[in-house]
């Protein structure tokens, strides 16, 4: 049985693809700083930013041969303009969402490396072409996060392993669960499927991306409703 | 029982053989790993750097972070040449 070890697991779109991966016979890995107790699959607790933290929750993974995928989804968001943004809410985002998806790349490569084949899906966002204000920092960490999955996409296809990253719009998940109407309704509009996204449209991306057949797709940032 | 450094530079002369296809007695100590006349590209650097891991698990009981500062570090990295490679791994120290 191949296992997928899902970051962010704990809720939102982590908890989603993890809830479907599981659904569909994958051993599921489910990485969180709480994890979910409800979770009908084995979860840990791991804060992402921290690479002893990632190496100290996946060491028994590092060598497992079964590890087919991992899908990089937590994430941490702060509306505000970068001059009124607080020094530490900076270093916490690039921590968590640039520093957490490296970290977690690095512990989990030498497993797909050993087995031959495998699939990385980090995440970024539309805010990335879009350039929406209020979003820099959280856009900067996610531009890091797409550069980082083009150049690691380079240095695994050698091994067979894809690293690719998905960018969704706005998703009615907890992460922008605080953001007003208009403001999500002014990024719609500005994709070109002008429709907020759901989570089973990240789904399906994801299930694509993991499937034998997108073996030649790599390196990519897919725009979840077009950019 | 301490592994001798023979043993883990012949363990490394034949990973690097294997991995090149080149003989095993044309590896030698002085073979380099990384930058200027690298004889492994580095698909098959890695591909080293795991199994060199897994015997220092293994065969040392010990702990091989190819990942440090110091490592990978070409002007004093330890992967500059089989020879290196084998000393430190020779150094290292049993897990407690």
């Amino acid at each position: 049985m191949d296992t997928v070890i899902v970051t962010g697991a704990s809720r939102g779109l982590g908890r989603f693809c993890a809830d479907q991966l599981h659904s569909r016979g994958y051993r599921v890995v489910g990485l969180g700083r709480t994890p979910p107790e409800d979770a009908p699959y084995e979860s840990r607790e791991v804060d992402v930013s921290d690479s002893a933290s990632v190496a100290k929750a996946l060491k028994d993974l590092r060598r497992d041969k079964s590890v087919y995928a991992l899908i990089n989804a937590a994430g941490i968001a702060s509306m505000n303009l970068v001059v009124t943004t607080p020094p530490e809410t900076v270093k916490r985002i690039i921590e968590t969402n640039l520093l957490g998806t490296i970290f977690c790349c690095q512990q989990v490569a030498p497993a797909m490396i050993k087995r031959g084949s495998g699939r990385i899906i980090n995440f970024s966002t539309l805010g990335v072409p879009l350039a929406i204000k209020g979003e820099a920092i959280y856009i900067a960490s996610k531009a890091g996060v797409e550069g980082f999955t083009r150049v690691f996409a380079r240095e695994l296809a050698p091994h067979g392993i894809t690293v690719n990253a998905i960018a969704p719009g706005p998703i009615e998940t907890a992460l922008i669960a605080k953001v007003p109407k208009d403001k999500v309704d002014a990024v719609v509009a500005q994709q070109i499927i002008q429709r907020q996204g759901t989570p089973e449209d990240v789904w399906n991306i994801v299930s694509m991306l993991l499937s034998p057949e997108s073996s030649m797709v790599s390196g990519q940032t897919l725009h979840v409703g077009g950019a | 029982m301490p592994v001798e450094y023979e043993e883990i530079e012949s363990f490394i002369r034949e990973e690097v053989a294997q991995l090149t296809g080149q003989p095993a007695g044309s590896i030698t100590e002085n073979t380099v790993l990384v930058g200027t006349g690298r004889v492994v590209d580095s698909a098959d650097l890695v591909m080293l750097l795991l199994a060199v891991e897994d015997f220092a698990r293994d065969k040392m009981n010990a702990h091989f972070d190819w990942s440090s500062d110091s490592a990978m570090s070409e002007a004093r990295s330890v992967l500059r040449s089989v020879g290196s490679l084998s000393k430190h791994l020779s150094q290292l120290s049993p897990d407690a």
